[in-house]
């Protein structure tokens, strides 16, 4: 279950971009500091039941990163406040802020701890999380040398085997190949069996309309429509 | 049922836990990629200390002629004490920058980025004591009950500590130019510091002013507990401690208002 109030988030953009603290001092001095207010997320407000499967469409700089990243506790709305039963896993880029330094391996154990798994219990799922992503050979392989799409499917499996309540994901399927897409899916039918939520931010509005019952639009920011899929896939085609 | 538990508390206790193991995993990485492909590894958190040492005591025992008893034992106390406080508040700062892939990815809590960093460095101030110690004995010296202040003193520099690193790590990812700044202040404050002299050469209006400095006030008294044998004065053990208490909940109220404020701008 996910109810959001009132969720806005204030980007203040500096006109003249200020990054060292001299130069803010300095242009404070002669008073130029001068601030573009950018409201990426205004006044949104849904809620979402158990077992729902939503998806989020919107243009590019509509704001369905930010609100994923404000329902995933990434960064604190500027004003509103949300509810969210159960434990979150955002899936928002499929890199998941693995370190290319390290191997497949030594990555799964801090993003699984992450995700509130601990050392012992990854090593148990450790050989289902390789199988799952298809990459077993690759265990001991430093990141920097898989491809965009290998890691992708790491962090999809890693996530599934944390077995989270609500789901964020945003656009996963940029990167995967022709079989990962109906892999994933069938973890999201099931996960709607069992009564978890996912919102699925996506430009691929086949997929949205083939699994979402309803929808979220998003554009400039704020809330344009919400409700059943086909009806508002045509009013952001209208867009 | 066997439910005794409230379910809230076993939440927080499922957090603390998930913390603990986040920690765990980031120190352990953190490690990792310290020493990935140095020759010495290890080795080298221990020898830079020594290598101060040396440094500081040829140019101050030597050059300048300082007459302080058992210089070498002095001076490496101070050394230890001091590279605790500088390196984890420089570490935390540098920490969020090379955990900006994911504080920005994951909901990984700040805080326990910036804890992980100090959990690191609190092992490599522990066995640099120990060794410290190792030391002092091979000279043939020899602690009293006073050193029990050390039970207090520690704690007293490890929080500080902490509270400075929660301070300054929303400022560092603010502002591109603070890690010069700290950088030039934590050099004034290693010569306000009574590491290579006696504080007592500190003019008299000045040394009021001087003994503000917690980090001074810890080195000062851990020297008297360990080398001269006398408990420090009680009601500058409380002020130490209320000042190291002021400085952590400001610290940490800082942090817990701007921690993730600034993730976007890392």
């Amino acid at each position: 279950m996910i109810k959001a109030k009132g969720i806005a988030k204030l980007y203040r953009i500096p006109h003249e971009k200020t990054t060292t603290l001299f130069e803010l001092v300095l242009g404070y001095i002669k008073d130029q500091v001068t601030y573009e207010n950018f409201y990426a997320l205004k006044n949104v407000n849904f809620s979402i039941d158990k077992g729902e499967m939503v998806g989020l469409v919107g243009k590019n700089g509509s704001g369905k990163t930010t609100l994923l990243k404000i329902l995933g506790g990434i960064v604190p709305p500027t004003e509103g406040e949300f509810q969210i039963e159960g434990t979150v896993a955002p899936l928002l880029s499929l890199s998941v802020g693995f370190h290319h330094e390290l191997t497949a391996q030594e990555n799964l154990y801090l993003y699984g701890a992450i995700l509130g798994m601990p050392r012992k219990e990854i090593k148990d799922k450790l050989d289902r999380i390789f199988d799952f992503a298809g990459v077993g050979k690759f265990r001991d392989m430093k990141v920097k040398n898989f491809s965009s799409g290998m890691i992708a499917r790491l962090a999809f499996a890693t996530m599934v085997q944390t077995d989270p309540d609500v789901l964020l994901l945003d656009e996963i399927f940029a990167v995967g190949d022709k079989d990962f897409k109906p892999q994933c899916f069938s973890v999201f039918e099931d996960y709607k069996r069992r009564g978890k939520t996912i919102i699925f931010a996506s430009h691929d509005l086949t997929a949205v309309a083939e699994h979402c019952e309803r929808t979220l639009l998003l554009d400039k920011g704020e809330l344009k429509a919400f409700g059943k899929t086909k009806d508002v896939l045509d009013q952001y085609g209208g867009l | 049922m066997g439910l005794t538990r409230k379910p809230e508390s076993t939440m927080k206790k499922k957090k603390l836990s998930h913390y603990l193991n986040v920690i765990y995993e980031l120190s352990r990485l953190d490690f990792k990629l310290k020493y990935y492909g140095s020759v010495l590894g290890l080795l080298w958190s221990f020898l830079k200390p020594f290598m101060m040492l040396a440094i500081l005591y040829v140019v101050f025992f030597y050059f300048l002629k300082v007459g302080i008893q058992n210089y070498e034992v002095y001076l490496l106390l101070g050394i230890i004490f001091w590279n605790f406080f500088a390196d984890t508040t420089k570490d935390s700062t540098v920490g969020v920058v090379t955990k900006a892939h994911l504080l920005q990815k994951t909901n990984l809590p700040p805080f326990v980025v910036v804890t992980s960093v100090i959990v690191h460095s609190l092992w490599t101030f522990l066995i640099t004591l120990a060794i410290f110690f190792i030391f002092f004995f091979a000279l043939g010296l020899h602690l009293t009950w006073s050193a029990l202040t050390l039970l207090l003193l520690v704690p007293s520099l490890i929080i500080l500590t902490a509270g400075v690193s929660f301070l300054i790590v929303p400022l560092h990812m603010r502002f591109k130019d603070f890690g010069h700044i700290w950088d030039i202040f934590l050099q004034m404050l290693f010569w306000a510091t009574p590491i290579v002299y006696q504080y007592t050469l500190v003019p008299e209006p000045y040394s009021r002013w001087y003994l503000l400095n917690p980090v001074a006030r810890i080195i000062i008294d851990a020297r008297n507990a360990v080398l001269y044998n006398f408990f420090p004065e009680a009601k500058q053990l409380l002020i130490t401690i209320a000042i190291t208490a002021v400085v952590f909940a400001g610290g940490w109220l800082v942090f817990r208002k701007y921690g993730r404020t600034f993730i976007d701008e890392l």
